[in-house]
This record gives structure tokens, C-alpha cells and sequence, in this order.
């Protein structure tokens, strides 16, 4: 992003945090909680990108997981580690349209898009925070939504800059998805806020002939036999299971490369799934949460004492 | 120590490498989608989380089971308790591979479509803090306040219990569609087959309780009607979390009654978990 203000930031952006009345992304009682904590607002900052998903934007939607088998190994070198799992049908050449072989594998050019469109919109909300001197940023807010048309993503990313007066502010001011009282519960039980922390997992599953079959319903047992309770035609579908399992394994362990020996706290995670053709599918999932470290030693609190109000 | 303290306490250890202070986290780091008052009431109850797990399946269902015939579909029904008990499995090896005794708050996500079912199951493992050696104990859909409130009351979760029916109801007849034109009467095809379903859903869950030695099942959700584009096809869904008795009775939670004197919008003062002010 260009800048003119030698801080990273549009000069635009430099005059307008120099000058005025702070601003504050909180809600009343957030800031006041805040007060009580000790942390002061000092800007409501924000951070945008916006990205062209090019060629493979064929179709309405985001078109993610769109772009052809070929399309999605030849466009970005195999990662190391990169999920690769293919089958192979054992019928032998049926037809032309025999689906012979099948695949699922991992869309890292997807996924590394979106960590570059996240990354991009975070680090300069937290740029900014810097930039005003701020400890930290609570109550961060993030999206990705489609800008113009779609083939342009934006992803936007804010949060309430705060600062601890009369300490050393860390080289990276801190942010969180929490404010206010959660906030001070997460600190009270001995967690200091790390960092957001995200990731988007993309596995595209190309069928072969017996997930086509299972996906149609046309195997009728004849291909997988026997299913549950000993009805024809029911079972498992393996080559799907297997790309949904590996969705949720890559967007955990890519988040868990983040944490080092700090905890992610509040995670959601979140999947969809687009059919993009007769018997093959896209699967993403999205996990998001707060990593956060302990600072102190656990401090259990006395046992709940379960209550019933009376209004 | 005063919160404010602890805030500057916690900015002040972000300066510091990451990881020496963090025993429990081990080699990996733990995740969770726990929210804090769920961690804290787990810890107060000598349970910490471990790690976010999942166990997704999907089954098929043959072509044209919908189609030309009344009553249970039988592919449906089983397809559904196939992918049940896949999703259970995958789900307690993930437990078990993080090294956890059990999964809490596990949300069930449901898709029947013509030519599969599909089931996810997310939760986050969780261990006693105590405990050296952990061995697989349960998994449940129950929240963690009331995973607590059920273990104090002397209960302990096993595992989830699901049964499921799908149903064709038969059409009607040329003179009953003609008799009840016009009027507001009852449809006892559509009715008995909500009934055929329900029975046979319900019956499943609770033999699937019964196999894992559940005394009772607990927190049970319902799901049904319309199956499919279909009006005639009705399904019925039930999940919940078997329980069994570990003490020798029932122990009473005895709750103590509160006449709150505070109007919660106007709380805008940070409270301590263990004294009376914010600081």
C-alpha cells in the first residue's frame, strides 16, 4: 500500500489520528469496562485490502474453489506437506466418461490468498494502532465480502486501539475479539491477549466413479455392498469423508503453527461447501479465535455457586 | 491483586518469549472454542480444554428410495445411524489422540439430502487438570455450566444417543382428498405418519442409549417434519446425551435464590470474579 507518511500508514490516515477527538469502536458499556481496567481508547482503527481473485472468478458467488484440477497443482508450486490423496476405479476403461480417477487435494493458492487478504487487512489495523501509540486493540471486528462484481474480495478488519498508561508497550500492540468484561475475565483467569488468529482450509474433491455412484445414489449396492443394519446401497462415503476430515485437520494445524506454546481461545470454526460439478465438491473451513498467553499461574476460582433468580 | 494490576501484568508478559510460563499448553498449543466463562467454570470444576475436535460422515442413499412407496425408508433411516455412530467414532479417536478423557458442547450439524445424510460433530476435548493419565470417559453435546451442574448432581455423560426415522405417509384416496375439500379436518396420513416416525426415532435413540448403559437420556432435541421437496416424506430426528448415576442417589444442587438488585443494562462497571469492585 503506498504511504507518504514514512510510518507505513496514507498520510491521509497520519493527519486524521494527529488530530481531534479520540474515537472508539466500543460499545458503552465496553468503554466504560475498559475504564475500569485501566485500558484508555486512544482511535478506532481500521484495515482494508481488497484482492482480485482472477481466473478462477468463472462463476457467480466468491467462485472459490472454482479453477480446474490441472489449474489448482500448476498455478502454485506443492507446498511441503500439501494434502494429495487420489483413487482409482476398478472397473478398467468403461467409456469416455468413466471417471477413472479421482482426487482431493489441498487449494493452496486459495488458501494462501485469503491468509494474504487477512493478513494484509489485520496487520494494518494494527499498523495504525501503532502508529497511535496503542497497547493493544480490543473488540476487533473482521469480514471478507465480495466488493465489486466477483472477482474482488474485501477484507476489512477493526477494533478500538486502547492504551495501558505508565508501561512498556509491547513492539506489537496486542488484539482481540474480546472486550469489556470478557475481557477481564480472560486477564483475571491468567491469559494476556495475544493476537486474532485465522485460517481458511480449502480441499477440492474431484470424484471418481464410485463417489459419483454414492453421490448420485446410482450404486444401489452393486459397487459398495452392504451397508448399516444390512441395507442395500448405504454407506459410507470415504473419498468425501476423507476430504472433510483433511479440511478441519489443515485449518487446525495451520492455526496451531501460529500459537508456538500460546493457547487459541474461543475459536469458531466455520465450513461451507460448494458443489461444483456432478460428484465433486469444494469444501473450506474458516477457524478464527484469540490466541492468548498465560501470564500467570492458573488461580482456580472458588466453586460456582448455582443460583435461581427470582424475577 | 487489583485487575488493574493484573492488566499491566499481562501487557508486560507480551514483552516476554512465548512459552516459558505455559506448562499445560505442552508441545502443541491447545484450542478451543470454549468462551471464557465456560473455561473458568471447567477449570473451577478441576477440567481444562484441550483441543477443538471433530468427527464428519457422510452415507449414502440409493437412487429412487423416496419415490413409489409408503411407509419407513429404511436406506434413510440407516444411512442417518451409519453416519451417527462414523462421526462418534472419528470423534472419540480425535479425543483420544489429544490425549483427553472427553468432548463437551459438541454442535451437531445435519444435512439430509436425496442422496445422502450427512453428520458433523465439533467439540472441544477437555482433561482433568489433575489427572496424570487420561483414558476416554465421554462425549456430549451439553454445555460445559451444564456438564458441571450434572456431574455435581452426582451424573455423569457417556456419549451421545441419536435415532431417526424417515416416512412416506400414503396418499389419499380419490373420495378422502374429495370428502375434505373445504374444510378444516385433520389429515390422518400425514399425522400417523409423524407418529410412525416419531416412534421409531425415539425408540432408536433410546436403544442406542441403551447400548452405551445410559440410565437415561438427557437434553434431548427434536427435529421434525418436511423431509424432503417431497410434502409426503416426514422425518423425525432425536439427539441427546445418555447419562448414568455414579453415586449411590441423586445428590440435590440445592440452589441458592437471588432477588437481583442491579438492571443489567445499566452495568457498566467491570466486575471481579473474586471481590466486590473492579479493582
Amino acid at each position: 500500500m503506498a504511504s507518504t507518511a514514512g510510518n507505513g500508514l496514507p498520510e491521509a490516515a497520519t493527519r486524521r489520528l494527529a488530530e481531534g477527538a479520540w474515537s472508539s469502536g466500543l460499545s458503552v458499556a465496553d468503554f466504560a469496562s475498559c475504564l475500569d481496567m485501566g485500558m484508555q481508547p486512544v482511535g478506532y482503527v481500521q484495515g482494508y485490502a481488497v484482492l482480485q481473485w482472477s481466473w478462477y472468478m468463472t462463476t457467480g458467488g466468491f467462485g472459490m474453489g472454482l479453477g480446474g484440477f490441472g489449474g489448482g497443482w500448476t498455478s502454485s508450486p506443492q507446498r511441503r506437506g500439501q494434502y494429495v490423496e487420489q483413487w482409482q476405479c476398478p472397473h478398467g476403461f468403461v467409456s469416455a466418461e468413466h471417471r477413472m480417477y479421482g482426487a482431493n487435494y489441498e487449494l493452496t493458492w486459495l488458501e494462501d490468498s485469503w491468509a494474504s487478504g487477512w493478513g494484509l487487512a489485520t496487520g494494518r489495523m494494527v499498523e495504525e494502532a501503532k502508529a497511535l501509540g496503542a497497547t493493544g486493540v480490543v473488540g476487533v471486528l473482521d469480514a471478507m465480502r465480495p466488493l465489486v462484481g466477483g472477482a474482488m474480495v474485501e477484507f476489512s478488519a477493526s477494533g478500538t486501539a486502547v492504551v495501558v498508561p505508565d508501561i512498556p508497550r509491547p513492539a506489537t500492540p496486542f488484539s482481540t475479539y474480546l472486550s469489556g468484561q470478557r475481557l477481564a475475565k480472560l486477564i483475571e483467569a491468567g491469559f494476556a491477549p495475544v493476537s486474532v488468529v485465522a485460517t481458511l482450509s480449502a480441499v477440492r474433491m474431484l470424484g471418481y466413479c464410485i463417489t459419483h455412484y454414492q453421490l448420485a445414489g446410482s450404486g444401489v449396492g452393486t459397487w459398495y455392498g452392504q451397508g448399516a443394519a444390512g441395507v442395500s446401497g448405504v454407506g459410507p462415503v470415504d473419498q468425501v469423508n476423507r476430504a472433510e476430515a483433511a479440511a478441519r485437520r489443515i485449518a487446525r494445524e495451520r492455526v496451531r503453527s501460529q500459537l508456538g506454546t500460546d493457547l487459541l481461545h474461543g475459536a469458531t470454526l466455520e465450513r461451507s461447501e460448494r458443489e461444483i460439478g456432478e460428484g465433486d465438491l469444494s469444501i473450506q473451513c474458516t477457524l478464527k479465535g484469540n490466541r492468548v498467553r498465560r501470564f500467570k499461574e492458573f488461580d482456580p476460582l472458588p466453586e460456582a455457586v448455582p443460583v435461581v433468580r427470582l424475577t | 491483586m487489583r485487575l488493574r494490576d493484573e492488566v499491566r501484568q499481562a501487557v508486560s508478559a507480551l514483552s516476554a518469549s512465548p512459552g516459558g510460563a505455559d506448562r499445560a499448553a505442552g508441545p502443541h498449543g491447545t484450542t478451543s472454542d470454549l468462551t471464557i466463562d465456560e473455561t473458568l467454570l471447567l477449570h473451577s470444576a478441576g477440567w481444562e480444554p484441550v483441543d477443538l475436535v471433530y468427527g464428519v460422515s457422510w452415507w449414502s442413499i440409493p437412487w429412487g428410495v423416496w419415490q413409489w412407496t409408503t411407509g419407513e425408508v429404511q436406506e434413510a433411516s440407516a444411512a442417518f445411524t451409519g453416519a451417527v455412530d462414523h462421526a462418534a467414532k472419528l470423534l472419540r479417536q480425535s479425543c483420544e489422540q489429544a490425549g483427553a478423557s472427553g468432548v463437551l458442547g459438541v454442535d451437531v450439524g445435519l444435512r439430509v439430502s436425496s442422496h445422502h445424510v450427512s453428520l458433523e460433530l465439533t467439540g472441544t476435548a477437555v482433561r482433568r487438570t489433575d489427572a496424570r493419565s487420561h483414558h476416554f470417559e465421554f462425549v456430549s453435546d451439553l454445555s460445559a455450566r451444564d456438564f458441571v451442574l450434572l456431574t455435581r448432581a452426582g451424573w455423569w455423560p457417556l456419549g451421545l444417543a441419536a435415532g431417526a426415522s424417515f416416512v412416506i405417509a400414503p396418499r389419499r384416496t380419490a373420495r378422502e382428498w374429495a370428502a375434505q375439500q373445504g374444510q378444516n379436518v385433520e389429515l390422518p396420513n400425514l399425522t400417523q405418519a409423524l407418529y410412525l416416525a416419531r416412534e421409531r426415532a425415539m425408540e432408536r435413540m433410546q436403544r442406542s442409549g441403551a447400548t452405551m448403559k445410559a440410565e437415561g437420556i438427557v437434553a434431548v432435541k427434536l427435529r421434525e417434519g418436511k423431509a424432503s421437496s417431497s410434502m409426503r416424506v416426514i422425518q423425525f430426528v432425536a439427539i441427546g446425551t445418555g447419562v448414568h448415576l455414579r453415586t449411590a442417589a441423586h445428590r440435590s444442587i440445592a440452589p441458592e435464590m437471588v432477588v437481583p438488585l442491579d438492571e443489567r443494562v445499566r452495568l457498566f462497571e467491570v466486575k471481579s470474579l473474586r471481590s466486590a469492585g473492579g479493582e
